[in-house]
């Protein structure tokens, strides 16, 4: 298969879809590192806060890498596109979008974030644009620390009190139809697959399945047959949550976008 | 009051392979797997590393300050201080760097 060396090489055939692939990356990374960051200066113990808020900054440089591709790619710069568009232009799945919750809930939706995360930089690695997969193997080392603490604790969290593991059960119900919108189909599929820049969604989504069921396994969690997914980010249709969190978000860079930090 | 902390662990940090491992500071945790991912976080992000020790603060048998006047040298034992030649820097060879014993 023919491999693109620089943006310029992508065909147009192909070029959109790369562009639809990098936003929903980079807007997820965004979206879960801002909620993550919440957490800061009030996560259950004094080495979790700096852990967890060291991991939301890891997937705030993972967003600016992917933003700085599009922008590559002549999209705006990544600031603009991290700070200057309106809740639709998103293209992030649900998951990354809902509000923080309790402990286990967002431990429970960074270990299935996470473990998509490594699904989908595992199939990058092997990409034919080659800037995409020289950026995924680099990004690989973090997320393999960001799976490992994942795993422990929800291998803790779930077999820990009785409280804990109801919670994490809870967690887990609520946070799996929309873990489920990380793989919604999209236009893109199709040429993604084609010129191998990666793989489907329902490939991913596939792969990610067989990894996630051991990790919930080890805390004695489960998942119910059939859960129905939530889908919508992918176009752009999001919950009240985002707008709420860019409202947040963006308000400084609103006052002066012009201005220079 | 009962102590609702999690134990301590010791925590060793190496620069790159080769080197010794040095004693950067401790966590909290509630076992070694998980002291090793605080370890990483409050320890390593900041300095490079390629490995981490954690070690129970239990595991750990120390002498006492009160006797610390057994270290102290009753004569002239200057001739036991090491200086004046070359020795390598490291553990193991790797590194290629010699220089003198800081001991």
């Amino acid at each position: 298969m023919n491999r693109f060396e620089t943006a310029k090489d992508l065909p147009a055939m192909v070029r959109p879809a790369v562009v639809d692939l990098l936003f929903r990356m980079a807007d997820d990374e965004l979206i879960i590192g801002h909620r993550n960051s919440e957490w800061t200066g009030h996560a259950p113990i004094l080495e979790e806060d700096i852990a967890f808020s060291s991991m939301a900054q890891d997937e705030m440089g993972h967003a600016r890498a992917y933003y700085e591709m599009l922008h590559e790619l002549g999209e705006a710069d990544p600031d603009t596109l991290a700070f200057g568009r309106k809740p639709r232009q998103y293209r992030c799945a649900s998951l990354v979008s809902l509000p923080k919750g309790d402990w286990a809930f967002s431990v429970v939706r960074q270990f299935l974030y996470d473990t998509s995360e490594s699904v989908r930089l595992a199939a990058l690695s092997e990409s034919t644009f080659v800037p995409l997969a020289q950026l995924a193997r680099k990004l690989r080392g973090e997320e393999k620390y960001h799976l490992m603490h994942g795993r422990s604790w929800v291998a803790r969290l779930g077999s820990a009190t009785e409280e804990s593991r109801k919670r994490m059960q809870t967690a887990l119900a609520t946070c799996y139809p929309h873990a489920l919108g990380l793989f919604e189909p999209t236009e893109a599929d199709e040429p993604v697959a084609q010129y191998g820049i990666g793989l489907r969604e329902r490939e991913l989504k596939a792969q990610w399945e067989s990894a996630v069921v051991p990790g919930l396994q080890a805390g004695g969690l489960s998942v119910a047959d059939n859960v129905l997914p939530v889908y919508g980010g992918r176009v752009g249709r999001h919950p009240a949550a985002l707008t709420e969190l860019l409202d947040g978000m963006q308000l400084v860079y609103n006052i002066d976008p012009t201005a220079k930090w | 009051m009962t102590d609702t902390q999690w134990q301590v662990y010791e925590v060793f940090h190496q620069q790159a392979r080769g080197e010794a491992h040095v004693h950067v500071g401790c966590v909290h945790a509630p076992d070694a797997e998980m002291a090793l991912l605080m370890a990483k976080e409050q320890y390593a992000r900041r300095q490079a590393c390629v490995n981490l020790w954690v070690v129970p603060v239990s595991a750990i048998t120390a002498t006492k300050y009160e006797d610390d006047d057994m270290f102290e040298r009753a004569t002239d034992k200057s001739y036991r201080e090491s200086w004046g030649y070359k020795t390598p820097k490291t553990t193991h060879a790797g590194s290629g760097q010699d220089g003198d014993v800081h001991l």
